[in-house]
């Protein structure tokens, strides 16, 4: 196909603008899909999505349009919504000339669609600004138009209107697409050059790898090598998705598509790399992308030990289908064998702990989520800290560093005072603000990222009934005045309860952890003190009292039923717990490490 | 594992029946039962579809008998039977002897609430054959009746016991404890009323939340405060130390009997027997078949007057789970389970079951064992739902 006749291009938005809606629009005006294929959400075919309502993994289409008597190729590369997700909205927006910044008619420019719009700039893509949903009844478009002018800085004149539930004003951004997104260049006869912007594993057809072709063209049965990761493959069959998969016999330059070569493990095809001829080498490989980091970790233990070798292979089978998550062995006094896994957020963590519980029936145990630290020791040497187990004893600490995050916040203006409050307390250090237009103001602040990435997304929701959002990015480590806490537990010392925390929230953070645990360990038949400690000084205590009475009065034939069921299920809930010395814990108590943070 | 059960109880002819009236003039604060309040123009729907249900007994093959079948026990709980007017009673009992008839001895108990028993009520009743009342009295305080929401005062409840004196003298109390508001000292002097009053037996019920009540709501928006757990124990304590002194003996968590007046019907339910139930939320026992039938009063009307079964589960219990469910509710029976009949009921061997539970519970002085059988201690009657979760 003549690279004349294609665009490429990605929609970026705030979660919930409707960019799902607008990329079902256009595959129901192109004929792609029929009205009753025209459901929600129909890109997002992982149900963990569905369920959330947001995209988490790039998915790509290829639209046939006609437009004044030419026919093009549109591929619309789809973008992951979420914050977690920032390293593969960049490696999408790679492999695009255009972006479609589409913004809410009512809600207005968001803290995604600035990150959002900043990476599409950055990447040196033509955008088009689309405001949605205007056929709501409350609309704020002229707002929201001088938004977009003063926040981002593109001209309000270029924007379409559009809603995309009904259908209006669709054809125009197709037209806007195919008039205004440059054509990509390449010629077709150079040595090919396709980049992978990611990849997928399928069970029977083994690696599907995404390319976009940059130059050259890629043929069926074609000699292909990877120059970063090397290897020589046979390419099995090519095509795109329409939005199924259809093969065809070449991908020429600027078309996107997919590649099979019968690879089986997903590891051995790297995101960024370059695909090129094997007989007709390209001189240099493309950029390519930076590795996404894990900034979240979190230990996950099987209540039954004999499940150990179970969750490694189903830990295995997901790595596979995404390589931003890693797992490795680790082993704790309390919880016994398990792994440290790695995620790049707390969204991320979420969805592949529900894919664990979808997927497998293994009771699992899952600590409280920590970020990275890093400590310099006295010895001049750095660690990485992955886990609070882990951090060496205060005498050879020489500095202990968190990592921090540039984090920022769209807000009505009325809720200013409110965020600057929560993150004062967070331990924030505070940039600037920036008023949007008289409602709205953006709010930049460094903030630690364990202050960030538990439940401040969560927080500001509250705060601002709903209307702030946020985003951030890694700024890099900073020392700080961290200590690691221990908890006891009828005398006994929990690792998988241990945290790292400020010095000075230390005690608010011990008191709230074990009355936390207090309301989630039952009583036993014995009296069981709960302890916070810093190295040896416990810094708060709570008692759970022991069990007087366990006792149902009414037995009778019409109660027996209802009552085995009840005790069948709280017989299910005892399978959960873990044992402790004499102590029974539940596996949500692990958890209370989060929610005690605002206690007291 | 399961050995030849060389005496399956479960599979012979039951010989008792409870039939479920669910009629009340209030549903009381605390009540999950089924039952509808204000809705007695029900009343006559209800006794057609029980008419229909136990009709349908003939249909059951191992039962299917054109004569009356002969009963032990008869049982009508509620709700409140005694709601019903004395046309309906009559009714009610007519309709039920078309299908059962009682055995010479037979223990025929209805549940009262002392405002219905008026002269003409208990000629009804005594009438009918009835010879063992249950009396919902809850309490003779005055401000635990109030908060129960009972519409009976302390006179009512001597008044009541003044008409049965000498036409229906076999009468058990239910007492409810840990009441919100309630002292030891009130619990107590409710306990020695009842006993003042010659009840033949008594059962103690603790205070329960249950959800769907307006007292469980109110537990949940702070309106309502639960009586603290040691205060529980030690009024169940009270009952344990203080009715054995009036002569009655406990002979299960709840239930307290002068010699030769323990619910017969009741023991039924513990003893791993059948039994036949009907009306709605009724369970029945047959066969080693469970049945519960619809809770709510309007589904079990429509699906019976449609000619389908009322009942909303099923369940076939397997020989393991009869022998577990049979250990569990043996055990709330202060005589406990003896060894020999339990292997030769359930065709388990107790040690085989849950051996290791049984011995760390024993340790733990919870159960006690001798030659013959396994029982609760005095302590493990306060953790017996602790011990049931252990042997389940």
């Amino acid at each position: 196909m003549d690279n004349k006749h294609i665009r490429n291009f990605s929609i970026v938005a705030h979660i919930d603008h409707g960019k799902s809606t607008l990329a079902d629009q256009f595959l129901l005006k192109t004929g792609a899909i029929t009205q009753r294929e025209f459901k929600e959400q129909l890109l997002d075919d992982l149900d963990v999505e569905r369920e959330r309502g947001i995209t988490v993994k790039a998915r790509t289409v290829a639209i046939n349009y006609e437009y004044q008597g030419e026919k093009y190729e549109l591929n619309l590369i789809d973008t992951p919504g979420h914050v977690d997700f920032h390293y593969e909205v960049s490696r999408s927006l790679a492999a695009c000339e255009g972006a479609l910044l589409l913004v809410d008619a009512f809600q207005g420019v968001q803290a995604q669609s600035v990150a959002n719009a900043y990476a599409a700039v950055n990447a040196d893509l033509t955008i088009l600004p689309v405001i949605n949903k205007i056929d709501l009844p409350v609309v704020r478009t002229e707002e929201v138009l001088e938004e977009i002018e003063t926040i981002i800085g593109l001209d309000p004149e270029e924007a379409l209107l559009v809603s995309a539930k009904t259908g209006q004003g669709v054809e125009d951004v197709l037209n806007a697409i195919v008039e205004r997104i440059p054509p990509p260049e390449g010629e077709a006869d150079a040595p090919l050059r396709a980049l992978v912007f990611d990849s997928k594993y399928d069970v029977y057809k083994g690696v599907i790898t995404y390319v976009r072709v940059k130059e050259g063209t890629i043929r069926k049965g074609q000699k292909i090598t990877f120059m970063k990761n090397g290897g020589e493959h046979d390419i099995l069959e090519i095509g795109q998705f329409r939005p199924g998969m259809k093969t065809c016999q070449e991908l020429g330059p600027g078309q996107v598509g997919y590649l099979l070569t019968g690879i089986k493990e997903l590891g051995d095809v790297h995101i960024g790399d370059t695909v090129t001829e094997s007989g007709n080498r390209a001189q240099t490989a493309l950029p390519g992308y930076q590795q996404p980091k894990q900034m979240v970790f979190c230990g996950m233990y099987p209540i039954d030990a004999t499940d150990f070798e179970k969750l490694r292979g189903e830990l295995q089978k997901l790595s596979m289908n995404d390589s931003s998550f890693s797992f490795q062995p680790e082993t704790s006094d309390a919880l016994g064998f398990g792994f440290r896994c790695g995620f790049l957020g707390m969204l991320h963590m979420e969805i592949v702990q529900q894919r664990l519980e979808d997927e497998q029936d293994i009771d699992l145990i899952q600590t409280a989520p920590n970020v990275t630290y890093e400590i310099l020791k006295t010895n001049g040497e750095v660690v990485t800290i992955d886990n609070p187990q882990e951090v060496p004893d205060a005498g050879v600490i020489d500095e202990f560093r968190e990592p921090f995050a540039k984090v920022q916040f769209i807000t009505p203006s009325e809720h200013i005072g409110g965020i600057m409050q929560l993150c004062s307390d967070r331990r924030g250090i505070y940039v600037n603000t920036e008023f949007l237009g008289p409602q709205r103001a953006q709010l930049t602040w460094e903030l630690p990222l364990a202050e960030v990435v538990y439940d401040m997304h969560d927080k500001l929701k509250s705060l601002t009934r709903g209307y702030g959002t946020m985003d951030y990015e890694i700024i890099g480590f900073r020392q700080a005045d961290l200590v690691k806490m221990d908890i006891l537990v009828k005398g006994n010392r929990v690792d998988a309860l241990s945290t790292i925390v400020h010095r000075s929230q230390a005690d608010r953070r011990g008191r709230g952890l074990v009355k936390r645990l207090k309301e989630e360990i039952s009583k036993h038949m014995f009296e069981i003190p709960l302890q916070a400690a810093i190295g040896g000084r416990i810094i708060a205590r709570e008692t759970i009292k022991a069990l007087r009475k366990n006792v149902t009065a009414k037995c009778y034939g019409g109660d027996i039923t209802r009552k085995r069921k009840l005790w069948a299920k709280q017989k299910e809930g005892k399978k959960r717990l873990k044992q402790f010395g004499e102590v029974e814990i539940p596996q949500k108590a692990f958890l209370s490490v989060l929610d005690a943070s605002e206690e007291d | 594992m399961a050995h030849r059960i060389k005496h399956p109880i479960h599979l012979e002819q039951p010989r008792s029946t409870y039939i479920h009236v669910p009629f009340c003039v209030h549903r009381c604060g605390y009540c999950d039962f089924t039952l509808v309040a204000g809705k007695d123009h029900l009343i006559h729907n209800y006794l057609e579809a029980l008419s229909r249900e136990l009709a349908d007994l003939r249909a059951w093959g191992n039962f299917a008998s054109s004569q009356p079948l002969s009963l032990d026990t008869l049982y009508f709980g509620g709700g409140t039977p005694t709601h019903l007017s004395p046309e309906e009673l009559r009714r009610l009992f007519e309709i039920v002897f078309e299908y059962f008839s009682l055995d010479e001895n037979a223990e025929f108990t209805v549940e009262a609430n002392p405002v219905d028993l008026t002269e003409e009520k208990i000629a009804v009743l005594v009438e009918a054959g009835v010879n063992r009342l249950s009396l919902g009295v809850q309490s003779f305080e005055e401000s635990a009746l109030k908060l129960l929401e009972r519409d009976h005062t302390r006179e009512t409840i001597h008044d009541a016991m003044n008409r049965l004196r000498g036409r229906l003298d076999n009468v058990s109390l239910d007492l409810i404890f840990a009441v919100p508001g309630q002292s030891r000292k009130d619990w107590k002097a409710t306990l020695a009323e009842a006993a003042d009053l010659h009840a033949t037996h008594l059962s103690t019920y603790c205070l329960t939340f249950e959800k769907g009540t307006s007292f469980y709501q109110r537990l949940q928006q702070g309106k309502l405060s639960s009586a603290d757990e040691e205060l529980q124990r030690e009024m169940y304590a009270d009952v344990m130390t203080f009715l054995p002194q009036r002569g009655y003996e406990q002979y299960e968590i709840s239930s307290f009997a002068k010699p030769g007046f323990r619910s017969r019907h009741n023991q039924v339910y513990w003893s791993g027997r059948g039994y036949f139930g009907f009306g709605p939320g009724a369970a029945r026992y047959l066969a080693g078949v469970r049945e519960t039938n619809h809770r709510s009063v309007t589904t079990w009307l429509k699906k019976v007057a449609a000619g389908e079964s009322g009942a909303q589960e099923r369940e076939q219990l397997s020989d393991e789970d009869r022998a577990r469910e049979r250990l569990i509710l043996g055990l709330r029976t202060l005589d406990g389970v003896n060894l020999t009949t339990f292997a030769d009921e359930t065709g388990f061997l107790m040690e085989e079951l849950c051996g290791s539970e049984i011995e760390k519970l024993i340790a733990a002085g919870h159960l006690e064992r001798d030659a013959r059988r396994l029982r609760l201690t005095h302590d493990g009657r306060f953790f017996a739902d602790s011990v049931t979760l252990e042997l389940l």
